[in-house]
């Protein structure tokens, strides 16, 4: 299958500098930082994706990654959380079916 | 009649989206005038602040700073000057020295907010990596970014307490029942 570069030089030094760091800040910091850090970096390769990637992960990044649940929610209502948490990695499983697989199973 | 100070206090959020607008060097000058007058133990002031308007600067830093979600327009990094601590015979652990981080930020925030901007602080980063964008003297620990912009009209939730809170729920009076 043809596969397109979608992160310059530059974006991927970024991102590899936040997961880096982010492993030595989660040394000291709250458990609960954990999945909002690989969220948070989650969301940063999304961004940089977006302009490169083909039509069909640019729509999964612009829709379904998008419903990632809000940080705030993880302290109120950590029950939620896990469940939008599910419904986003549902449609992680579905769009990773759908590009390498062609929709084919 | 309404007290400035108080409501000051009271109307201050940390402010995590802010617009591309720049933030005029005038006004990190006024803050950083306003944190000459922060409370330091013992008037030591054991405590350096390097402000950031540079964007090549302010990008490095936010890629090693897992907990900067904002993109500020400036930055003042509040660090620990270790050697001076230690002339007058501090532990580099001393907890002085982390309140006045505290107090120094506490009077930053509020300055920035008496003056119309957003104003949020950081500390999730890594100390050495930073210490090398910075060029940081050796001795100096970064501790604290006040990330500074112009508010965006639309925030981010704010991170709820677990348990509502009062002032009363985190006060008591002469002594613990």
């Amino acid at each position: 299958m043809e596969s397109t570069m979608v992160l310059t030089e530059d974006e991927a030094l970024d991102l590899l500098a936040f997961l880096v760091t982010a492993a030595r800040t989660q040394l000291d910091e709250a458990a609960e930082y954990g999945p909002l850090r690989l969220l948070a970096a989650a969301g940063r390769l999304a961004e940089f994706m977006a302009a490169r990637a083909s039509p069909a992960t640019r729509q999964f990044l612009a829709g379904p990654l998008r419903a990632l649940p809000d940080a705030a929610l993880r302290s109120v209502d950590p029950g939620k959380y896990a469940t939008e948490l599910d419904t986003v990695c549902r449609a992680v499983g579905e769009h990773l079916v759908s590009h390498f697989d062609g929709g084919a199973r | 009649m309404t007290n400035p100070v108080l409501e000051a206090i009271r109307t201050r959020r940390m402010v995590r989206a802010l617009t591309d607008a720049p933030v005029p060097r005038e006004q990190v000058e006024l803050i950083l005038k306003a944190v000459r007058w922060a409370p330091s133990a013992g008037n030591r002031r054991l405590h350096r602040y390097v402000a950031i308007q540079d964007p090549v600067t302010l990008r490095l830093l936010r890629m090693v700073s897992p907990g900067m979600f904002q993109r500020p327009r400036a930055v003042i990094a509040i660090c620990i000057d270790g050697g001076r601590a230690q002339s007058f015979g501090m532990s580099p652990t001393a907890r002085s020295l982390y309140i006045d981080v505290g107090t120094s930020a506490q009077t930053m925030l509020l300055a920035a907010h008496s003056i119309g901007l957003g104003a949020g602080v950081v500390t999730s980063f890594s100390r050495a990596a930073v210490s090398v964008v910075l060029n940081l003297p050796s001795g100096f620990s970064p501790e604290m970014f006040i990330c500074l912009g112009f508010p965006a009209a639309r925030q981010p939730p704010a991170m709820r307490p677990r348990t509502p809170v009062t002032w009363e729920s985190l006060s008591q009076w002469e002594r613990f029942p």
